[in-house]
């Protein structure tokens, strides 16, 4: 009798266990960002909890040190229920497609349709959809207006009149001004730039998964940004690192217009804005092309993936939530566009029937989609190949090495780091 | 007798788990991967020693950054230790305030290491500068400190030694527990400050100088925050520590396994330089009531 009680209450414990839908999970969910991002997403999470009667505990950080710490918890199997991931980071995580949890496995909970067979395709890998595809995002050119009214200049729209504009800032208001930023990744994607447009390539062959350009090609795209030290138009690497590697956003010499402009992603518009002094316009222009640039060479990719985790015990919850944050008008309202502008059609139509898209945004997302270029391989943010090639930039900045030998370093060392993901 | 040692075992229970799963694992975890290939995505594949093989024969980056490395360990440890028993010798004078002084000074230890202060560090000597202003005004020409591979490691330097403190204090306690009669002594026979420093008071102490020359040095080896945030490494690598270089290949290039053999080479060096240390303070570390001193 005492026995058949004991498990009576053993069984009947277990049962809502075994039965328990895909209500009242405790959910984490991590991502990376600013301060404007983590507000936003805090409060989608308490609205899509409270629709689905979960409970979400958030993982916040700046980009700095996020994927180190996705790498550890993926590592030892600890990561987040939903996770926030880099699309270049796919082929570190989910080289067979079975880094995620398979988003066709949820989708009874998650709207698929709201996205386009193109962006879906970017997030799938062997058949296997490893997130939602969040937006997308690419480079573009912003100017501070203000700066070259100043100085009676337009912004330019080839590299010849970039490099007259750049002679004609200094003379007009002092060796103090320069017309554009470029350091370390900036600097990197600008050389990428100058030879996209006159090859026509990505840096990467999709089809060789090695690197698409000669050295003579990758050279001249070096010697283009000398050009752009010497003739005054940006400033020397060494010259960057003694003022301390600070980010451009922060410099003074950025709010008081001193610097005219740079090459960043559209979707940080307000980050580059917003120190500008009182007074100072910013805004996106065109690509700035060589006369026989063969294309834009546009530097455009999705942004961003919100995945799943393969280890989470509460998918189906946790595929409640990211449907909410992305499809429905709780998570969309909240988070608005501090992913930048959504991948979701039903997102986009939302937010552009409220009036929550600012216009600027809008202007450098139709620039960088209207814009051409050839499609960007993941690989191009490979963590080692964007190291090697920095590193070797900066010797090259430093008369180390000439820009023959700085591109026979890239290219081989490039190689080497693609040759690890041949099919064994 | 076996309860109270089995009392005893209890009270170092939570050292002895922590040390275990926080430290020996780890230690030896780490061991074995140095032997290994491992990406942290995929299980860890056997290679021997093929990191090691590489490390020694193939890798510029290592040499590079292995030679970076002592060059800042034998810079910055006597220059803060110099600095530290300077200082503690003065704080070690009866004065007014003294106790604020020995407080104040004592303040950057506690702060030194932090985030904020290495964020500090980069304002102070970059090009327009809190240093470069103060040299201008002085009419000295201003110096490109981060630039310049030849400077860059040096502010680094300057970071670790105004962390002083902690040494200060130790020594500060050296200095007090000198014998006040041999100072009167030596005075009472014409013995100048001087003389009685290097002569008294050195000697003296010697076991606090051995003792901070270790602690020093094996920090020192383990320096991350300030080259990480200040420098990142650069310019041309003239920052790059061996720890950073660790950091690097574990979580950017996701190489645990070659990570893990620098490290094991980063703490064989540590361990030489220790017993070398060690062996030759027979020769010159005197330990007051030692026979064979």
């Amino acid at each position: 009798m005492k026995s058949t009680l004991k498990a009576a209450i053993i069984c009947s414990s277990l049962v809502p266990c075994i039965l328990m839908p895909a209500h009242g999970a405790d959910l984490r969910m991590s991502w990376w960002g600013g301060e404007s991002r983590h507000i936003a997403t805090q409060e989608a999470l308490t609205a899509c909890g409270a629709k689905h009667g979960h409970t979400i505990a958030p993982e916040f950080t700046g980009f700095s040190g996020y994927l180190e710490k996705l790498t550890t918890q993926m590592a030892g199997g600890t990561e987040a229920d939903i996770l926030q991931v880099n699309w270049p980071w796919l082929p570190l995580f989910s080289r067979t497609g079975t880094g995620f949890a398979d988003l066709r496995d949820l989708s009874d909970q998650i709207d698929l349709t709201q996205y386009s067979d193109k962006d879906l395709a970017s997030v799938t890998v062997q058949g296997h959809v490893q997130g939602i595809p969040v937006s997308t995002s690419g480079r573009v050119f912003f100017f501070n207006k203000t700066t070259l009214d100043a100085a009676g200049l337009t912004a330019p729209t080839t590299w010849e009149e970039f490099f007259t504009a750049a002679q004609e800032l200094r003379a007009q208001k002092g060796d103090d001004y320069q017309l554009f930023n470029a350091v370390s990744e900036s600097a990197q994607l600008l050389v990428q730039l100058a030879v996209t447009q006159k090859t026509g390539k990505d840096m990467v062959d999709p089809e060789t998964n090695r690197v698409a350009w000669t050295v003579d090609e990758l050279a001249a795209g070096l010697l283009f940004y000398q050009r752009m030290v010497d003739s005054g138009a940006i400033q020397s690497r060494k010259d960057e690192a003694a003022e301390g590697n600070v980010k451009l956003y922060e410099k003074t010499s950025w709010s008081q217009g001193q610097i005219g402009g740079s090459y960043e992603w559209n979707t940080t518009y307000f980050k580059f804005s917003d120190p500008l002094a009182e007074g100072q316009v910013l805004d996106s222009y065109p690509m700035v092309r060589f006369a026989d640039a063969k294309t834009d060479g546009v530097y455009r990719k999705p942004s961003m993936l919100l995945s799943i985790s393969k280890n989470s015990d509460n998918q189906d919850a946790a595929a409640q939530i990211l449907n909410c944050l992305m499809n429905e008008p709780e998570g969309i309202t909240a988070l608005g566009v501090t992913r930048g502008l959504p991948a979701s059609a039903v997102a986009m139509s939302a937010l552009e029937g409220a009036g929550l898209i600012e216009p600027q945004l809008r202007k450098a997302h139709d620039i960088m989609m209207n814009s051409t270029g050839p499609a960007v391989s993941p690989f191009n943010e490979h963590p080692e190949l964007r190291g090697v090639f920095i590193d070797t930039m900066e010797e090259y900045s430093y008369a180390m090495i000439d820009a023959q030998e700085a591109a026979e370093i890239i290219i081989d060392s490039a190689n080497d780091v693609l040759s690890q993901f041949d099919p064994s | 007798m076996t309860r109270s040692r089995f009392l005893g075992l209890g009270y170092l229970a939570p050292y002895i788990v922590g040390l275990v799963i926080f430290t020996m694992i780890p230690f030896v975890g780490s061991f074995y991967l140095s032997f290994t290939d491992y990406n942290l995505m995929d299980a860890p594949r056997w290679t021997g020693l093929k990191n090691y093989i590489e490390l020694f024969t193939s890798d510029r980056t290592f040499r590079k950054s292995l030679s970076v490395t002592l060059i800042y360990v034998f810079t910055t440890v006597p220059l803060k230790l110099a600095f530290a028993l300077f200082i503690a010798y003065i704080l070690n004078y009866k004065l007014r305030f003294i106790n604020v002084f020995r407080t104040a000074f004592y303040v950057p230890s506690i702060l030194g290491g932090s985030i904020a202060i290495a964020v500090l560090w980069r304002y102070i000597f970059a090009s327009e500068g809190l240093v470069n202003m103060v040299l201008v005004s002085l009419g000295i020409e201003p110096v490109n400190w981060f630039g310049d591979p030849t400077n860059a490691l040096l502010t680094i330097s300057l970071l670790r030694c105004w962390q002083f403190g902690s040494a200060m204090v130790i020594f500060l306690a050296a200095l007090q527990s000198v014998d006040k009669s041999l100072y009167e002594a030596a005075e009472i026979d014409g013995a100048s400050k001087f003389t009685s420093f290097v002569f008294i008071t050195i000697p003296l102490i010697t076991p606090v100088i051995f003792f901070n020359l270790i602690m020093q040095m094996v920090q020192a080896f383990q320096e991350f925050n300030g080259p990480y945030i200040i420098t990142q490494g650069g310019p041309l690598k003239s920052t790059y520590l061996l720890p950073l270089y660790i950091y690097d290949e574990a979580f950017r290039r996701f190489d645990m396994g070659y990570a893990s053999a620098i490290a094991w080479v980063l703490f064989i060096i540590i361990m030489a330089l220790t017993l070398v240390a060690f062996w030759s303070s027979k020769k010159w570390v005197y330990y007051a009531g030692d026979k064979r001193s």
